[in-house]
Formats: C-alpha cells, sequence, structure tokens
C-alpha cells in the first residue's frame, strides 16, 4: 500500500535518514521500532506528505506522494507524538473543529463525531474541556482526531509513551480494532513489548537506517532465541555436548553459565534433562522477549 | 469557506475561555476609560498662578530698570544736559544711599563690557525723571529689577548696558489705573478680571517669594507685572513687556500655563484697546461739542460755527468781510461733518473684537478630548498585536498547527480567519470605549459613527502585526513578549508622545511606515476636526492595505513554519 523508496532525508547536513526502503502492507499495523533520535518522526512528518524527503520517493497505491499534495493528505491520519488538540474546547468541539477543516458538512459531521466518542471511550466526557483530560483520555482524543476523516492508512508517533500500563493497554486495543477494520497502521515505538504485541511487522530503525524487517517472531529469531541456562557439576561438559549434539542444539559457556540455544527447547527439555542426568545442578529456561533480542542487537551494532 | 467558520468558532471559543484573554478584552476599555476619567476629572480647573505686581511692591524701595541699547552715549548726555548737577559715585551701595537720602532722585549706572559700571546721581524734578524714562524707553527695551544684583545678572542671559534706579515712590504712574466698563482697575486687578475662569491668580510680594511657590510646585507660573504697567497699557507708544516665569520640567504644564497666559493677556490688551479706541473717539466729538479734550477744556466746532454766524449777522452791511466770515462757516461745517464721520467710522471699529475659539469640529475642545483618540488608537494596537499573536500561538503550543496543515485547510484561512475574528473583537472592545467615553465622559466625537470605522480599519491592521510576530514565537509568553517589544518603540514613532513634526526628517518617513500613524491621524480628524468620509477615505484605504499586506505576509510566513 506504501513503499518507501531509498528515502533519504537531511536536516541541513545532518542525516536523519538513509536510504530507507519499507513496504507496508494494507491493513497490517507496521512498527516502526528505534531508540530516541533514530529518525522515527522525521519518516513520519514524510510519509504525511509534511516534508519531502532529499532522495528517494514514496508510492502510495502505487501512485508517487509530493509533499503538500492535497488528495494524499485526505487519504492519511496522523497522531502526532505528543497529543494534540485544543485544551479550551471539549473532545466533541475538538472532534467537530476537525471534521468540518477536513471539508465535512453539518449533517455528515454530527453523526462521525458520536461515532468516534463511542469509539474512543470518550463518550461521558465529550463535554469536558480537553486540558482537564488525562494523557490516556489526550492519546484516544488524539487519535480520534486522526480518524475523523475514516483515512485508510494512520500513521502514530509513539502514541503511548508516558501512558500508564492500563491506559496502554487501552490505546492498544483501539489500535488492534483499527487493523480489524481495514485501516493501515505505522505506529512508532521504543516499546518492544507493545510491538511485540500488536505489530504485524516490524521494521527496526537504528540511526536513520533499516536494519531489520519482519514479524516480531521473524526478528525474535533473527536477533535471538530462547535460550537454556544450566549449571552442571564438573567434568559435566561431555554429557552436555553429546546431548546438545543429538538434538541439534548449540552451547556455549557464559562464566560459570552454560547456554544452550536453538529450535523448540521447551519440547526437548526432558531429553536435555535426562541426558544430563546427575551432573544438572540448576536449569533455568528463558523465552526471549523482542526486547532482549533488540538490545543484544543494539549490542552488537555498536550502540 | 467551511474552514473558515470552522476556525473561526473555535477561536471564539478559546477567547472565550481563556481568562487572561478575556480580561485584556473585556476589562480594558473600561480601566482605560476608567483611567481617563479619572485624569481629566478635574480638568478644565483654572491653572494655578503666581502674581507679582511691582506697583504693589513695599514702600521705600528702590525701582531697578535695565536697558538693552547702543545709544548709551546718547543717553548719558541727555542725562547730564537734562539734570542740574551731575554727582558721580564709586559704588552701588553709595549710589543707593545717596537714592535713600534724598541727594539724588535718580541713578544711572553704565555697564562697560568687563568694567566696573560708572555710577551717575543727580536730583531730577519729576518731570524730568518722566523724560528721562521715555528716552530710554524709546531708545531700548527696559526691564524691572527688584535689585542691582539682577539687573547686572538678569535670568534670561541678555546683558544690560544701562541700569536706572529710582525711589519706588517717585516713580512716574506708578499704581495708575485704568476705567474699563465705569470700573477702575489697576494692574492686579485688570490681570484678575481677564483671567477669571482661566487660570487661579495668588499675589506675591516679591519675585523671589513667587519663584519659591514655583520651585515648590504650588503654581505653574508667575507674572511679574512691571511698574506703571497701566500706563504702558495706556500710553500710545509703549510696550510692556511682561516677564512670565513658567516651570518647564513638566512641558505639557508648561505648554498649558504659556497657553492660558497668552490667552488672559491678549484680552486685557484687547480691552485696553477698546477703551483706547474709545477715548479717541469721545475726544473726536469733544472737538466738535466743546469740553473736555484730554484735560484741556476747549469750545467745540459748533460753538465756533456758531459764533461765526452771529458775526456774520452783524456784517450785514459789510458784505466783503460777510464773505470772509462765510468762508470760515464753510470750513467749520466740512470739519464738522468730517470729524463727525471720522468718530462715526472709528466707533464701528472699537467695537470689541471678539475672538471666537473654537475647534473645527465645531465646538471648544478640551485635553480630554485631544486625548482621546491617541487613547483608542493605542489600546488598538496594543490589544491587537497581542490578541494576533496570541491566537497563533496557542494553535502552535497545543501542537495544532501541524494537525491543520493536514487538513484542506491552507495558510491563508488559518491565518485570516484569526484576523477577521479579532478585528470583530478589538472593534468591539473598542467601540465600547468611544461608547464610554462619549456617554460616560462626555467626551466629544464629532463624527462616531466614521470613527467606528477607522477603528475597525486600524483593529485590521494592527492585529495584521500580531500575525507576523506570531511567526517568530513559539510559545505564548514569547508572543506576549515580543508584542511588548514591538508595540513600544511603534508608539513612539506614531507621534502619539512627542509630536511628528518635532522629529527628524527621516522618523517622520518612517512613521508613515506605521499604521498607526494613519490610524491615530484618521481617528482624531473625525472625532475632533470635523472630517468626513471622503477625507479619511484615504487612510482608512492605507490601514486596510497595511492589513491585507500583513495578511500576505502572516500567510507566508506560516505556510513556510508549516513546511519545516
Ligand atoms: N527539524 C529538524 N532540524 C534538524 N534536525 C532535526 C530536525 N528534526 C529532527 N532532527 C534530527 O534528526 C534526527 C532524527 O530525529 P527524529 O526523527 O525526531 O527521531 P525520533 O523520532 O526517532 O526520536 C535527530 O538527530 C534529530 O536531532
Ligand atoms: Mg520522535
Amino acid at each position: 500500500m506504501i513503499s518507501l523508496l531509498g528515502v533519504d532525508k537531511e536536516y541541513d547536513g545532518l542525516r536523519a535518514l538513509s536510504g530507507v526502503s519499507l513496504s507496508i502492507e494494507e491493513g497490517e499495523i507496521f512498527g516502526l521500532i528505534g531508540p530516541n533520535g533514530a529518525g522515527k518522526t522525521t519518516l513520519i512528518r514524510i510519509l504525511s506528505g509534511r516534508m519531502d524527503p532529499t532522495r528517494g520517493e514514496i508510492l502510495f497505491q502505487g501512485e508517487k506522494v509530493e509533499a503538500r499534495h492535497p488528495g494524499y493528505r485526505s487519504r492519511i491520519g496522523l497522531v502526532p507524538q505528543d497529543p494534540a488538540c485544543y485544551g479550551r474546547l471539549t473532545a466533541r468541539e475538538n472532534l467537530g473543529l476537525m471534521a468540518r477543516l477536513y471539508g465535512m458538512g453539518r449533517e455528515e459531521a454530527v453523526p462521525r463525531v458520536e461515532e468516534l466518542l463511542s469509539w474512543s471511550g470518550l463518550m461521558e466526557h465529550a463535554d469536558r474541556q480537553a486540558r482537564h483530560f488525562s494523557r490516556g483520555m489526550l492519546q484516544r482524543l488524539s487519535l480520534a482526531m486522526g480518524m475523523v476523516h475514516s483515512p485508510p492508512v494512520i500513521f502514530m508517533d509513539e502514541p503511548t509513551s508516558g501512558l500508564d500500563p492500563e491506559a496502554r493497554s487501552s490505546l492498544w486495543e483501539l489500535i488492534s480494532r483499527l487493523s480489524g477494520e481495514g485501516k493501515t497502521v505505522l505506529v512508532t515505538t521504543h516499546n518492544m513489548e507493545e510491538a511485540d504485541h500488536i505489530c504485524s511487522r516490524i521494521a527496526i530503525l537504528v540511526k536513520g537506517r533499516v536494519r531489520e524487517v519482519g514479524s516480531p517472531r521473524e526478528i525474535k529469531g533473527l536477533l535471538g532465541a530462547d535460550r537454556l541456562e544450566l549449571r552442571l557439576e564438573n567434568g559435566a561438559e561431555g554429557a552436555l555436548s553429546s546431548v546438545c549434539g543429538r538434538l541439534g542444539l548449540a552451547w556455549r559457556r557464559e562464566g560459570d553459565l552454560y547456554v544452550v540455544t536453538g529450535e523448540n527447547i521447551p519440547g526437548k527439555l526432558p531429553e536435555v534433562a535426562s541426558g544430563l542426568a546427575g551432573s544438572l545442578r540448576d536449569l533455568h529456561y528463558r523465552e526471549v522477549t523482542l526486547e532482549d533480542a533488540f538490545l543484544r542487537f543494539m549490542r552488537e551494532v555498536g550502540e | 469557506m467551511r474552514g473558515w467558520t470552522a476556525l473561526f468558532i473555535k477561536d471564539g471559543k478559546l477567547i472565550l475561555r481563556n481568562r487572561l484573554l478575556l480580561v485584556v478584552l473585556v476589562i480594558y476599555p473600561f480601566l482605560i476609560m476608567g483611567i481617563m476619567g479619572a485624569a481629566f476629572y478635574d480638568a478644565g480647573r483654572p491653572v494655578p498662578l503666581g502674581l507679582v505686581d511691582l506697583d504693589r511692591a513695599e514702600e521705600g524701595g528702590i525701582a531697578w530698570l535695565g536697558a538693552t541699547t547702543d545709544e548709551v552715549p546718547a543717553l548719558e548726555r541727555r542725562f547730564r544736559y537734562r539734570a542740574v548737577r551731575v554727582e558721580e559715585f564709586g559704588s552701588c551701595e553709595e549710589a543707593e544711599e545717596a537714592l535713600s537720602t534724598g541727594r539724588a532722585s535718580m541713578v544711572l549706572a553704565i555697564m562697560t563690557d568687563g568694567e566696573s559700571p560708572r555710577w551717575l546721581g543727580a536730583d531730577l524734578t519729576a518731570d524730568q525723571v518722566e523724560l528721562t524714562l521715555e528716552d530710554v524707553r524709546e531708545a531700548s527695551s527696559m526691564r524691572d529689577y527688584s535689585s542691582f544684583q539682577e539687573a547686572l545678572e538678569p535670568r534670561g542671559g541678555e546683558r544690560n548696558d544701562l541700569v536706572l534706579a529710582l525711589r519706588e515712590k517717585e516713580y512716574p504712574h506708578i499704581g495708575e489705573s485704568i476705567w474699563l466698563d465705569k470700573e477702575s482697575y489697576d494692574a492686579s486687578g485688570l490681570i484678575m478680571r481677564f483671567s477669571s475662569g482661566v487660570a487661579e491668580v495668588t499675589e506675591y510680594e516679591s519675585e523671589e517669594e513667587a519663584r519659591e511657590a514655583l520651585a515648590r510646585g504650588g503654581i505653574d507660573a508667575v507674572i511679574v507685572l512691571p511698574r506703571a504697567f497701566v500706563y504702558r497699557l495706556k500710553a500710545l507708544n509703549e510696550t510692556a513687556i511682561v516677564p512670565v516665569i513658567i516651570d518647564q520640567s513638566n512641558l505639557v504644564k508648561a505648554e498649558f500655563a504659556e497657553t492660558s497666559i497668552r490667552g488672559f493677556l491678549s484680552r486685557v490688551k484687547d480691552g485696553v484697546a477698546e477703551e483706547k479706541m474709545r477715548a479717541v473717539v469721545a475726544g473726536l466729538y469733544v472737538l466738535v461739542t466743546g469740553g473736555d479734550f484730554f484735560g484741556t477744556e476747549v469750545v467745540g466746532l459748533g460753538q465756533i460755527r456758531e459764533n461765526l454766524e452771529t458775526i456774520k449777522g452783524a456784517l450785514a452791511d459789510r458784505p466783503e468781510l460777510a464773505e470772509l466770515v462765510e468762508g470760515g462757516i464753510d470750513l467749520a461745517t466740512t470739519v464738522i461733518e468730517d470729524i463727525e464721520e471720522a468718530a462715526d467710522y472709528l466707533k464701528g471699529t472699537a467695537l470689541p473684537v471678539e475672538l471666537d475659539i473654537s475647534s473645527t469640529a465645531g465646538r471648544t475642545l478640551s485635553a480630554k478630548d485631544a486625548a482621546v483618540p491617541a487613547l483608542i488608537a493605542l489600546s488598538i494596537l496594543w490589544t491587537g498585536v497581542l490578541c494576533g499573536a496570541i491566537l497563533m500561538v496557542v494553535e502552535d503550543e497545543e501542537g495544532m498547527r501541524e494537525r491543520i496543515a493536514l487538513t484542506e485547510t491552507g495558510p491563508l484561512a488559518l491565518v485570516g480567519s484569526k484576523l477577521l475574528l479579532a478585528t470583530v473583537v478589538v472593534f468591539a472592545q473598542s467601540a465600547v470605549m468611544l461608547v464610554l467615553a462619549v456617554a460616560a465622559f462626555g467626551v466629544f466625537a464629532s463624527n462616531a459613527l466614521l470613527a467606528l470605522l477607522v477603528i475597525a480599519a486600524a483593529s485590521f491592521s494592527c492585529i495584521g502585526i500580531g500575525l507576523v510576530i506570531a511567526a517568530f514565537a513559539r510559545q505564548v509568553a514569547a508572543a506576549v513578549i515580543m508584542s511588548v517589544l514591538v508595540s513600544f518603540p511603534l508608539i513612539f514613532m506614531t507621534g502619539a508622545v512627542y509630536p511628528l513634526s518635532q522629529m527628524p526628517s527621516f522618523m517622520q518617513w518612517l512613521a508613515h511606515a506605521v499604521p498607526l500613524t494613519y490610524a491615530i491621524d484618521a481617528l482624531s480628524g473625525v472625532m475632533l476636526r470635523g472630517e468626513g468620509l471622503a477625507d479619511v477615505a484615504g487612510r482608512v484605504g492605507i490601514l486596510l492595505a497595511f492589513g491585507v499586506g500583513l495578511l500576505a505576509a502572516g500567510s507566508m510566513l506560516a505556510r513556510r513554519r508549516d513546511a519545516g
């Protein structure tokens, strides 16, 4: 649905993006993960048509996108990094204003606003001024404001940063629902758990470059794996080596810890245990998270 | 257009719900007009003046007169010639002593640059004193002083070439009075009569005392009436110099005092001139009717003609002599007719020339009237710039600019809707001010409807300034500070504080690059100078053009920022 082809962006000499090529498919929730300053916001700004890339191009449904191309802008929705709304307007007024600015007539705008209020769970706060809202409510309002014109694509820049766990999960739920409604969502985050949870695909952006792209599962597999941590009696290395060879697993020593990695470790656990028999002092199985994978990846690339 | 109205409504709500803005926009007119009302509460109150009448100064003193002239040798010659015996003194003290003991009735000090004065004294008769004084007055301008020291170093910096001293009580015509409307007035009486209502006059014994009161701030100016003031007013070839001391530390106060003093002194002059003319006219009639002609009993021309008729009757038998007398009768008849005609003619011009001072607006303006147009214009600038800038920056601060940039709303709608809304608000605010000024404080506005039009155009252009300022500020606080920084010099540049005509030409040129200049000029034009629509149309057009230009600049800057 959206393709980026070799996108570069320079801010007076500072290179914020280099050679970013990505393809975002219709209906997916695409996560863009990267530390602060990786270029996520820059990418969102380019995608939302607020500025042109220095080099490269963006295709939307196969058509080349130009910044400030009005037809393009009306087909995308934006949820900016900081919740944006008028603090002195109520939720209903904020949504109504956006509807009017997107060119809807009153008879079209009013039902749409009501729909969004209930969709975002803000109905009971609809007539309160937004400046009294909690950050979670503001984020939901901000998301609803970005969707007023029912765009097929929504860009969200770090929507969950600064939210408490409850607000975060309610926002996740909204985002997942979006994809259920057939919307394409591009969401940036530096929260790996979140990406793991809701994204169908993920790109890892470091210093303006896309390092990896794939499903969370693939990324995890690529960047790291589940690990089995063992403590053995002295002289049990031979047994470990033969068990691992038989089961197709790799092992290595990290200090006085033996680390076993490979496919489907939980399924092979009984065999490992019986193979090591009496020399097994302690066993600990750790499922890898995206966070682990990412941190390890960052260590490897020298960040 | 849908976008415009939506933004318009939104900003309206923002203003209504922003307490700070609301206070500025709603309370402001009342505050400003309240302050103005309080400031001018006592307006039109008489200017407090001090008066020193040297005619009334204590008895037994010495009158000092200083003169600036290049005819000193001639004057000295005439003085020596007139006096029987001239005595020379070594010092001021000696001369003063000779005056007080009566050895000399008049002393002349001849001042030569760099040398000590030469002192000449003589015992003159009253007539000789008067003649000498007249000599000096004819040759120079003369001023009265209260001491030799003062005459030696006059305050104005001018140097006297000649100083005269004589005993106060021998000063000719001192304390003389004048009859006006069947009442007699001496010098201070005249001032009191003509200054009533305009000034509140306090008399002081001496100039020193009056100067002290001036320094304390009890009075705004001091008038020193010279000796024989009334005589000098009456004498045909006299100009009375009236020293006026004004406290110039406060220019506005000084200006008020000077204007009112000039005003009533010219009325004194007119009153006296009228009286003089009456006397001349009466004298002319006396020539015909006979009677007291300026102190001399004369036989009237009418009587002379009658006498000639009698003589002619008696000479009936001497036709050649009767014919001679007949010529005299004809001449008398012609002269009588001419005199009567001349007197009638002069009587016509002797009618009081009353100055009917009024403004072009058709009514005398008070300081309060004059202050209001500038006050309203300044308030338009201040609130307009602030309102425009804040409305723009609030949007930025809330992060909404990015959002709006993605809708179909262009920068023109974004900026233009604010301009229109703020114009409506600032217009309403200033209209309230105008109404308050007129209704509550009786301020004059010759054409209030046209004033509203000017106010609208002025609001439009001043808000434009705020829109441009907003492009350089990201937070409301920064916008407020920048508004102050920009408005303040603009206020000075428009001539609201200091008259434009007093500024160098490049400043005047610069002033015409500031919309407020046109706003103040047009507003005072329609309120005070009775200007009509055709007169101010040009300036209103310029104000609107400024607004449109600033709107274009504001939209361009907004577009550039949104692209960044
Ligand atoms: N307007 C800008 N001008 C100059 N440099 C910028 C600008 N915006 C972002 N950058 C720089 O570009 C890099 C990427 O920034 P950004 O896209 O905001 O990263 P992220 O959103 O991933 O934290 C950073 O080094 C940032 O300092
Ligand atoms: Mg960012």
